[in-house]
């Protein structure tokens, strides 16, 4: 058999086994690069409330339930210092001529002109103020041993700027708002104060109710007043705006929240009204 | 020109769907807010009183029992009993209140009380006070009386436990004496069971040898329907409690499951396949006029009311593929989607018609690390929030009746257990742990 017609037959029977063997690799790579952008498409991504991802609206509902949300840090008021010494400074060090400078000429000029008069005053008053540095860190030692009294922490409130000690009956924060409110029967007014335990009822319930549905673009707004009754049996009625903040979608958050509550619980049974009113004010501030 | 009007629908669609959300998201609460905190509660042991050697244990059991329930209602900060004072406070002359108001106690209301036995007879007196208005601080003063036995112990403690709960939880009824009706194959058979919402006292309801699935207790908790395999295909079935027999329920024929009871127990809703597709159906409480509500093709099962109104069912549908939740009004019309991806599955209404709470696999099929977990959504705005993580298969939430815990089953032990969460998701607490235990449904009071 001549040589040449080996290479020939072998080139012919290679052809088409290579062209398959292409083709079926470009489809593969075609398969690789596309199949996943077709899979992936998982449609718009709802719920997700345009944050992308897995990001589920964030923990907010919950204070809806009617649960109280985490327990919040402690603001209570702290005398701002009982130790006089702590809050007294230190007069300022006297600052020494460094003693290996070499003298300017016409800067010290005033320092050439001392008399040995003038350098055993000035050697005094450094000698008598060094006295008194040493005796103020005394009494200071002494002061924070003797009271054992650890240094204030930063949270403290400077004295005289203190909350009020009587405020509203009850108070409560959440998110942009802050609620408070005061009670009214008729005659006497001591509601509040005769059971207490019935207003952190009412604020607790008012605040687990609370959405925030006021309008985004309102940055802050006047306090709204809302009136209502709440009956012997704890429901609440007459539910009204008493003074509007100049914005409607607050003033209806806020008269909301009251209509979202069925009952605040029975009224105390030391109590012998039929009704209390309460006039329960929200400050909003974003 | 055709081809543009089509290609111009599509990039608005494209640009709505990217802008709507977007702006959308400037109406979402952040924050859960501070103001919220706990009621600091102290419970001081009941004091024995009158010497009868058998009063103790009882006491002990009182004891313990009146804690868990106060400690697992959700709403109370309980104050360790390592800070007690030491003196026993069994009667209100004995509540130093200076003392229970200082710290480290620093209590705002005070629990106490005395337990006494006297010829076979328990007698508890108990007080709530409110340490922190010392001129009127009574809040509740409670006396209950029971034979002396240990259950009767538990009984009282509950019953003083949902007072105390009632009063400071606004006008909310404790769970305390609710019940759990599950399924349980313990005996070698699927049958109803029930336990106290703290997994005490775990029992059979139901030996009937044979498959029994979704168990829904009636709203007056004297019946139970469920779904059972008794007498041959899956058909609803109705156990009385107060008789312990089984009552009549027609057979609807196909296969008739997940019956739920409208919240005035005067109708049940369920799936049935006698039509040949699964459909939602309504009928009075003893089977009598039938109703139709769905006509789709595709399997439509697990009716739940809304609790509220009646006015509206939540159930699940496959007419679009893969199980979502839809809501409808009870009479079949008004039909909303809820949920658009994934394999949602098993809602339950809570007792205030706002929340839904179902088992989500948000990102379902072959790749997706898909995890069955419990989520929650406002049925009026449509947000919603996932409450368990990476812990098993949870599935089958049920609410409880005062809208602030969950019990769901899990597989996150390695069975399918049953456990009970707060409905904000925390406080997991296992309840069964013997057998596979599943489909949990919490009674209504």
């Amino acid at each position: 058999m001549p040589q040449d017609a080996d290479i020939y037959e072998y080139r012919e029977a290679i052809a088409p086994s290579l062209a398959f063997s292409t083709a079926l690799h470009a489809a593969l790579v075609a398969c690789v690069l596309f199949v996943p952008a077709m899979m992936g498409h998982h449609g718009s991504d709802w719920g997700n409330n345009g944050s992308g991802g897995d990001g589920a609206m964030s923990a907010t509902l919950v204070s809806g339930i009617p649960l109280p949300p985490n327990p919040h840090a402690s603001k209570e008021s702290v005398l701002a210092t009982e130790s006089k010494g702590l809050s007294e400074s230190l007069p300022a060090p006297i600052a020494k001529p460094d003693e290996k400078a070499i003298a300017i000429p016409d800067r010290d000029a005033k320092t050439k002109k001392q008399t040995a008069r003038e350098k055993a005053e000035e050697a005094a008053r450094e000698a008598a103020h060094e006295k008194d540095i040493q005796k103020l860190r005394a009494a200071l030692a002494k002061n924070a041993l003797a009271k054992n009294r650890p240094v204030p922490a930063d949270n403290s409130i400077p004295y005289g700027q203190g909350a009020p000690a009587a405020g509203p009956f009850t108070t409560f924060q959440t998110g942009n708002t802050t609620g408070g409110m005061s009670f009214g029967e008729g005659g006497g007014g001591s509601f509040g104060s005769r059971f207490g335990w019935y207003t952190d009822v009412v604020a607790r319930k008012v605040h687990d109710a609370w959405q925030n549905e006021v309008n985004p673009g309102v940055s802050t707004a006047r306090r709204v007043y809302i009136l209502f009754d709440i009956s012997r049996s704890g429901s609440p009625s007459h539910v009204k705006v008493e003074q509007s903040s100049g914005v409607p979608s607050l003033d209806q958050a806020a008269v909301r929240a009251i209509q979202r509550i069925d009952t605040f619980g029975p009224l105390p049974q030391g109590y012998n009204g039929n009704y209390v009113s309460v006039e329960f004010w929200f400050d909003y501030r974003r | 020109m055709k081809r543009m009007t089509v290609v111009g629908a599509l990039l608005l669609a494209g640009l709505l769907s990217t802008t709507l959300p977007a702006a959308a998201q400037d109406w979402i609460r952040t924050g859960t807010g501070v103001g919220g905190e706990k009621i600091r509660i102290a419970v001081p042991e009941f004091r024995v009183v009158r010497n009868d050697p058998t009063a103790t244990p009882l006491d002990k059991t009182f004891n313990d029992v009146l804690f868990s329930d106060l400690q697992q209602a959700g709403i109370f900060d309980l104050v360790s009993r390592s800070f007690y004072p030491v003196e026993p406070v069994g009667y209100p002359n004995e509540a130093n209140l200076d003392h229970w108001g200082a710290p480290p106690v620093k209590a705002s209301m005070l629990a106490f009380g005395n337990l006494g036995v006297s010829n076979g007879a328990m007698q508890v007196q108990g007080w709530l006070f409110d340490v922190k208005s010392p001129q009127a601080p009574q809040v509740l003063a409670k006396q209950y009386r029971e034979t002396a036995t240990d259950d009767n112990a538990r009984l009282i403690a509950h019953r003083f436990a949902n007072e105390i709960i009632f009063r400071l939880g606004g006008g909310i009824n404790g769970i305390a004496e609710s019940k759990i009706y599950y399924i349980s194959n313990r005996s070698g058979h699927k049958e109803v069971w029930a336990m106290d919402y703290d997994g005490a006292g775990q029992h059979p309801v139901t030996h009937l040898g044979s498959i029994a699935l979704s168990p829904r207790v009636s709203p007056d908790n004297t019946k139970i329907a469920f779904a059972s395999y008794a007498k041959g295909g899956p058909n609803v079935s109705i156990y009385s409690l107060e008789l312990g027999r089984m009552l009549n329920f027609p057979v609807m024929g196909g296969t008739t499951v997940s019956p739920a009871w409208s919240s005035d127990g005067a109708k049940l809703a369920f799936s049935s396949s006698r039509s040949g597709d699964s459909e939602i159906y309504v009928t009075d409480a003893n089977g009598g006029h039938l109703q139709r509500l769905t006509s789709v093709h595709g399997p439509d099962v697990s009716p739940v009311w809304n609790p509220k109104t009646n006015a509206q069912i939540a159930w699940v549908s496959g007419r679009t593929g893969l199980p979502q939740i839809y809501i409808m009004d009870s009479d079949g019309s008004n039909i909303q989607r809820l949920t658009d991806q994934g394999y949602a599955v098993s809602p339950s209404w809570s007792p205030n018609g706002q929340y839904l709470a179902f088992a989500w696999i948000r990102h379902y099929g072959a790749g997706a690390p898909g995890h069955s977990d419990i989520y929650l959504m406002d049925v009026a705005s449509r947000k919603w929030i996932q409450l368990t993580h990476d812990g098993g298969r949870n599935d089958s939430p049920s609410w409880s009746p005062d809208g602030r815990h969950i019990v769901y089953q899990s597989t996150r032990g390695g069975q399918e257990q049953i456990w009970t969460m707060l409905a904000d998701g925390s406080e997991h607490v296992q309840l069964t742990f013997s057998g596979s235990n599943t489909q949990p449904n919490w009674s209504w009071k």
